[in-house]
């Protein structure tokens, strides 16, 4: 029976860490000011996706009386990642480690200062399994998704300019476009 | 029950480039702690439970997961086992909040039973409105989103995927053609080719 987090070739990161008390706000803004475009998670190639949520208190329909407070306010982090979490998370320690350290160090038992192999450790300890993971596609890397999209946009850029080509220069053209490939 | 009107998109925030996020956690009912970890060795078991949401084709990755008792890390931290057993889900999609739950309650109906139905409050899949409406209530919205690819959708990048191999299999024949038959393998090759374009 394969792992609970693992989808193929994929694996379903998530961490749970308890905020600080007094720092989820600074938190918070610090994680919505980490632009789409200037993500620092595209400086981890293995990552397909990924999320960062303060989670205030477990949400409960109005008027319920199942109110469950979590005590604090907790940091959820999650990440759809190719092969292994542990080299996964040296990589996020090493690739991304001003982000990380000012991400965890505001979280209760986060080694200070927030970096390397202990920082590594506390994202380990405070790891939840997951129940089941799915992906769409399991066998294919980001790596290997980029480069097919990227040589899907070449061919149907090549498709139109070939229709102006004089047969033989056709086929000359293509075979130094994708020839190598 | 009297529960909110629902906003049919997502906040900016859940949302990078066509990926749109839901993440969802739901009070279980006292059964639920069996009923999930039964259905998630189940699905772990046999795959291809799962097969209706792969044909969906607007999933890209979701995951389920029973949260009774969170990591403790020391003082000041209070809380290490919760009151009831919460199902968290998560999901990465393509298109609108409103369009992934209406899809998947009319295609997913049964499944969706099986997920939610031993949630506390859950309504039923259909009629669409309340479950959006349950939906909306427990979900959690992010602080950062991020999809390594946010302009593809799921079938652009199944199409991708299978386009590269029948490219890189005809430009392996077409080096080895004489210039006069190439037009013609060009041309086979496109038409073979031409919906994953």
């Amino acid at each position: 029976m394969r792992s609970p987090n693992v989808a193929g070739r994929t694996y379903s990161l998530m961490i749970w860490t308890p905020i600080r008390p007094g720092e989820q706000d600074a938190l918070r803004a610090y994680l919505e000011g980490l632009g789409e475009g200037d993500s620092p998670l595209a400086k981890l190639p293995r990552t397909h996706m990924a999320r960062w949520i303060v989670v205030p208190d477990m949400p409960v329909a109005p008027g319920t009386d199942l109110r469950d407070p979590l005590g604090s306010h907790f940091l959820l982090f999650t990440a759809n990642l190719d092969g292994d979490v542990d080299s996964y998370l040296h990589e996020l320690v090493v690739s991304i480690a001003e982000q990380a350290a000012a991400i965890w160090g505001r979280c209760v038992g986060c080694p200070q200062p927030a970096e390397g192999a202990a920082l590594k450790a506390y994202l380990h300890r405070n790891q939840v399994d997951s129940g089941v993971a799915f992906a769409a596609y399991p066998q294919a890397s980001v790596e290997q998704i980029k480069g097919a999209l990227d040589k899907r946009a070449r061919l149907v850029d090549f498709v139109v300019r070939a229709q102006e080509m004089a047969p033989g220069e056709r086929r000359r053209e293509f075979l130094e476009e994708f020839g190598g490939s | 029950m009297k529960l909110p009107a629902v906003s049919p998109d997502a906040p900016p925030r859940n949302v990078a480039g066509r990926s749109t996020s839901i993440t969802l956690f739901t009070t279980q009912k006292w059964w639920g702690r069996f009923w999930m970890r039964f259905m998630f060795t189940a699905t772990r078991a046999a795959p291809k439970t799962l097969e209706a949401m792969d044909g969906l084709s607007f999933i890209s990755f979701a995951s389920w997961s029973l949260i009774r008792e969170l990591p403790y890390n020391g003082p000041p931290q209070t809380v290490r086992r919760l009151r009831h057993p919460h199902l968290f889900f998560e999901v990465s999609f393509n298109g609108s909040w409103a369009q992934y739950i209406d899809s998947s309650v009319r295609v997913l109906t049964t499944g969706m039973y099986t997920f939610w139905g031993s949630s506390r409050r859950f309504p039923g899949p259909l009629p669409a409105g309340p479950f959006q409406a349950f939906f909306k209530v427990h979900e959690v919205d992010c602080s950062h989103y991020y999809c390594a690819y946010p302009e593809a959708t799921v079938t652009i990048v199944r199409s991708a995927l299978r386009l590269e191999q029948r490219l890189d299999m005809f430009a392996h024949r077409a080096a080895n053609l004489p210039e006069e038959r190439f037009d013609a393998a060009w041309a086979a090759f496109l038409e073979d080719a031409q919906l994953l374009l």
